[in-house]
């Protein structure tokens, strides 16, 4: 794992090509909703299409979502998704997805790591992909349906990917990490997992995002809006009380081996927003 | 005795791959290739119904079965004693 550089797949649907960028001077973006607002920024005349996942997605209990931008009406638009696409973003070793330009046809994406194939539009994305390791995003009748299960709260994303003519999406993640102290790394873990009293939802049955131990009922539904620094991991909404700490988070990103600083995370909400004047 | 994870209770598993993460956290990594469980999603016929398929690898056993068992927040999982090799469920 690549921990100084962001590395960002783009996915031109015009002329179905794909390219893998590496950035050495987005760190400071973290992840998620903020490193998205920068890369919406940076690529605003593209009407890009953004997923992006955080430094702690498949590595931390309840950081179990995956951040989606784009514009709607020349306003930005952030969605967040749960089920497993956060981790296997992650397991892609990809810290974001871009989707540019327009299907002429209509497309399905099986992505495998950093490469992507194109299919038809009448192939599954259930059908693709490896088992076990991948994520499945499908649209059907104006809404997304993702691993058989989960939804969007709302339906902004279904009605963006219906415009570009991406009619499902399929990621497999394959990439295994190897934390610098898998010692400390693991107590960390378990000191988070310890916390479950602090989860804004109650235990359940229904089924998880991956790499939480909750079942909760809120969990089909993804999250619009929120704090920013949660959104930026991408945590769970529920765990807000846990993730919005800046000292267990950067305890948790130390302990992978980032090399960020109190001041980083502490001055991060002020980065983003100047950010955002830019687009506003 | 040879202790064994059995998959008692297959139809509380709720999917959140906490089992496969703890086997790789012993494994000395994160991520899903090559755990030694693995979770698969399958959908009920004419039903939204979405039900857990656990695979075990029977390798699984030089691991500390404790900790995976109890890394299920759901209790999916028993550890037996006496069965000698092989997969149970």
């Amino acid at each position: 794992m690549d921990l100084s550089n962001k590395k960002v797949l783009f996915i031109n649907l015009q002329n179905k090509s794909f390219e893998l960028k590496t950035y050495a001077d987005l760190n400071k973006f973290i992840g998620g909703v903020g490193l998205g607002i920068k890369l919406m920024d940076m690529y605003k005349n593209l009407d890009p299409l953004i997923f992006c996942v955080g430094p702690l997605n498949g590595f931390f209990p309840f950081v179990s979502k995956a951040a989606v931008l784009f514009m709607n009406d020349n306003k930005l638009e952030d969605v967040y998704l749960g089920g497993y696409m956060s981790t296997r973003i992650k397991f892609c070793d990809l810290d974001a997805i871009i989707f540019h330009g327009k299907s002429d046809d209509g497309v399905v994406l099986d992505i495998l790591n950093e490469e992507v194939h194109f299919k038809n539009s009448d192939e599954n994305p259930n059908n693709l992909g490896l088992p076990g390791k991948k994520s499945s995003l499908v649209l059907k009748d104006k809404k997304i349906i993702l691993d058989e299960y989960f939804e969007e709260d709302g339906s902004l994303l279904a009605n963006k990917l219906k415009s570009l003519k991406i009619f499902g999406i399929t990621i497999t993640g394959t990439k295994v990490f190897i934390p610098k102290n898998m010692a400390k790394y693991t107590e960390v873990y378990k000191t988070i997992l310890e916390k479950t009293s602090q989860i804004a939802v109650e235990k359940g049955f229904f089924p998880s995002c991956s790499g939480c131990p909750m079942g909760c009922e809120k969990s089909i539904t993804g999250e619009n809006g929120g704090n920013i620094l949660v959104h930026s991991l991408v945590a769970c909404q529920s765990a807000e009380k846990i993730y919005s700490d800046v000292g267990t988070v950067f305890s948790c990103l130390n302990v992978l081996g980032y090399d960020y600083t109190h001041e980083d995370v502490e001055n991060f909400n002020y980065l983003v927003s100047e950010v955002l004047k830019n687009l506003s | 005795m040879t202790k064994n994870l059995k998959i008692s209770f297959p139809q509380k598993c709720i999917g959140c791959e906490l089992c496969v993460l703890e086997v790789q956290r012993q494994l000395k990594k994160v991520g899903l290739e090559g755990s030694f469980i693995r979770v698969f999603k399958k959908k009920k016929d004419n039903s939204d119904f979405l039900e857990y398929i656990l695979e075990v690898d029977p390798r699984i056993n030089s691991l500390d079965l404790e900790k995976i068992k109890s890394s299920c927040p759901t209790e999916v999982f028993e550890i037996i004693e006496g069965v000698q090799d092989g997969l149970i469920e």
